[in-house]
């Protein structure tokens, strides 16, 4: 602690002197403590810790009118929670520095491991012990021959058996099941690709939704897309400028049976360029059949029914003429409900909720429903309201929810209307037509530029793990000396924490080809050790 | 007697991979920004982002202005629009959609601007995204709107000004100065002070 002058220069000069702790000994005591076990996992920790902020205070990115709601309710508060980018947590300095320290940990624990293994998997095997009857594996037997004779044979029966070999005088030690090391390299290099495939993935993905009515297009742009996720360094620019049309969409489902109304298969047939006004390109997606252009995948990931009104108001002008996507809130018969509004329609604005059916019944009791989700019996039902919609005051909403406390329920009999079928609405108010209906799909665009380097990474790092398990490193020495009977071989045998288990018949095996090869002297019988198991 | 070296601790590598895919999913989940209620609401067209003007109002000195895309549509009207053709004059573009609450906040202040301009060398051009036709007319005539808007439901202009200055959510106003360059861009709600003083000095050729 006393770390001054001296102590600079002394850690300067001779590295780390324990009495003296120097800056540099101090960095190297924080890279460790930095890439230990116990402070990633603190990290991991803090990381989640700092994420619930993010999902407990509005989010600038999410949900842009509830920050402003949160401004007027907390006037006070709001200013300081910006400072701290309370708004904007996984942006906020701290988040990512967190994020970062946690990298750095982790590849600072995993590159030096991998410098280490990588030397270790060149190295050659050590020399033979003296005492190779200590070792877990042990035998000995008199071979004919002279000892560099019986060398001989040995190595080369070794060599043959694919060892990496090291020898001396009167003995020979022998390495097999480097792979075992190669694979450990490998799993922690697959993890530093891990590591970059999520950092990629991050920083330049983006992910977005789109719900796409029939004929209808759009274009891979921001303001067109109805929920954009753009990943820490996307902007508008990025974007694959392609655009899409919805030509047509099929959906057929299961008419009988006990799935009756299952989903059978879903299509949309789309028209797309990849540019503006570049040559269109047909395709046909399908569930898990996505459409890629540039790199970005095109999803289908849902559908509904999107119908058809045509509203004139009470001054005799089309106010209204198009579709309106409805959302299911059912499965087996897709009832969907909708909102409509017409803000200009005079003398006042209109709003309807109401349900699409598309194979609608009705009860004696007057419940009505939908039996089956392709349009068979197509009807919708409406609520009428008039009065002022709240859409002139800029605060942005839901185009699926009608915000009421400021209309009026407009009187008239509620009844399931068929396509072609009108409401009058009362007091010079207008005209409501169900004109037919349309189906939408919705599509999930994705880019990820780290999806694929993910899943090299993550296979390596598979096919690492399983190679570190099932090869084992093993060694086999051989010393030989003169004997009563001969030549004395001794052979002694070792390995790793055997999990698979089998380099003790390895090595019964090894023993009987050795004593084949050596030959015995002919008139002394063979005079076997056996094996001194230690501490089994 | 030997001692092998020391292998791998393989605890630590199965902690240190825990810790890893555990981080993996943080930090996927950090940075996509975390997508809520997203998965129900498909059509969720009200989740774009609009923010405050003053904020979002950019203004480009002349010599690092991009130039707009020669961009062509057919008005609400029927008629042809290039905006090419509208060289000469600074050029408004207003990116709006009659659904679009903001849009139909600042709506009277582009009204007014437009007759505020008239007679000067300013022309404005609505590019009218989401909508049919008889719904982007009723809102014309709400909010008395004299100016021609284009019909471009598929976002195709937005899209064609992908490469220079995009915009980036609806309402966007973009300001072209007289040879065809990007002069200033509004994100969201305009003001009519802020609108008037950015068209005046693009017209008075100011930096």
């Amino acid at each position: 602690m006393t770390a001054g002058v001296a102590g600079v220069a002394a850690a300067g000069t001779t590295g780390n002197g324990k009495a003296k702790f120097g800056p540099v000994a101090w960095l190297r005591w924080t890279w460790r403590q930095l890439t230990s076990m116990r402070t990633a996992l603190v990290l991991l920790f803090l990381l989640a810790l700092a994420s619930i902020p993010g999902s407990v205070l509005p989010q600038q990115g999410i949900d842009p009118g509830a920050v402003t709601d949160y401004y007027a309710a907390h006037p006070a508060l709001a200013p300081i929670l910006a400072k701290l980018s309370g708004f904007d947590v996984f942006g906020a300095p701290w988040f990512a520095a967190i994020y970062l320290l946690l990298f750095l940990s982790l590849a600072g624990c995993v590159i030096p491991r991998a410098y280490r293994l990588a030397k270790s998997s060149r190295q050659p095997p050590p020399k033979a012990p003296r005492h190779l009857s200590r070792l877990p594996q042990a035998t000995s037997f008199a071979a004919a021959g002279t000892p560099d004779e019986a060398l001989g044979s040995a190595t080369s029966l070794l060599r043959a058996r694919r060892f990496r070999l090291r020898t001396g005088d009167g003995w020979v030690s022998a390495e097999k099941g480097y792979l075992h090391e190669v694979g450990n390299l490998l799993f922690h290099l697959s993890l530093l690709g891990l590591l970059a495939s999520v950092a990629l993935g991050g920083l330049f993905g983006y992910k977005a939704d789109k719900l796409l009515v029939t004929g209808d297009s759009f274009a891979n742009t921001p303001t067109a897309l109805d929920v954009f996720h753009p990943g820490r360094l996307v902007t508008a620019t990025d974007l694959q400028p392609f655009s899409i049309t919805m030509t047509n969409f099929k959906a057929s489902y299961i008419t009988s049976g006990t799935q009756r109304g299952e989903p059978a298969s879903f299509s949309a047939e789309l028209r797309y360029s990849s540019q503006y006004g570049g040559p269109q390109h047909r395709y046909d997606l399908q569930v898990n059949h996505p459409l890629n252009v540039d790199g970005a995948q095109v999803f289908l990931i849902g559908h509904g029914y999107a119908p058809t009104f045509k509203v004139t108001d009470g001054t005799g002008h089309v106010v209204l003429n198009q579709a309106v996507p409805f959302i299911p809130f059912e499965e087996s018969g897709l009832s969907s409900d909708g909102v409509i509004k017409v803000p200009d329609a005079k003398p006042e604005p209109l709003g309807f909720t109401g349900e699409f059916l598309p194979t609608a019944y009705e009860t004696i009791t007057g419940t009505v429903g939908s039996e089956f989700p392709a349009a068979g019996l197509p009807r919708v039902i409406l609520v009428g309201y008039e009065g002022n919609l709240q859409l002139n005051n800029g605060q942005p909403q839901s185009v699926y929810s009608l915000n009421t406390s400021l209309m009026h329920r407009i009187d008239y009999p509620i009844k399931l209307l068929a396509p072609g079928q009108s409401i009058v609405l009362p007091h010079g108010l207008g005209k409501l037509t169900f004109t037919g209906y349309k189906q939408w799909a919705s599509l999930a665009i994705t880019y990820d530029p780290g999806q694929y380097p993910a899943l090299i990474s993550a296979l390596g790092a598979l096919a690492g793990l399983i190679l570190s398990f099932l090869v084992r490193r093993r060694r086999i020495f051989v010393r030989v000396s003169d004997g009563e009977n001969g030549t004395n071989v001794e052979l002694g045998g070792l390995t790793r924490s055997d999990a698979a288990g089998g380099f003790e018949a390895e090595f019964t095996e090894l023993t009987a080809e050795f004593e084949r090869e050596l030959g015995q002297p002919a008139p002394a019988e063979p005079e076997l050790v056996p094996a001194q198991s230690k501490g089994e | 007697m030997t001692r092998l070296p020391r292998f791998a601790r393989t605890a630590w590598v199965a902690t240190a991979t825990t810790a890893l895919a555990g981080a993996g999913i943080l930090l996927l989940a950090a940075c996509d920004g975390g997508a809520i209620g997203a998965a129900n609401d498909p059509g969720n067209t009200s989740g774009q982002s609009f923010v405050s003007a003053s904020y979002n109002s950019k203004f480009f000195a002349p010599g690092s202005r991009e130039l707009a895309p020669a961009v062509t549509g057919t008005l609400l009207t029927g008629q042809h629009f290039s905006l090419k053709a509208e060289r000469g004059y600074v050029v408004v573009m207003n990116f709006w959609g009659s659904w679009c609450a903001p849009c139909r906040q600042e709506a009277p202040v582009l009204g007014s601007l437009a007759t505020h301009f008239q007679g000067k060398d300013v022309r404005f051009i609505g590019d009218n995204v989401l909508d049919e036709p008889a719904t982007a007319e009723a809102f014309e005539r709400t909010f008395n709107i004299s100016y021609p808007s284009i019909n471009d439901p598929g976002e195709q202009v937005a899209l064609a000004f992908h490469n220079s200055v995009p915009p980036s959510a609806i309402p966007t106003t973009l300001v072209i100065d007289r040879t065809g360059h990007i002069a200033a861009r509004v994100v969201g709600e305009v003001s009519y002070d802020g609108l008037k003083a950015l068209i005046g000095d693009v017209l008075a050729g100011k930096s």
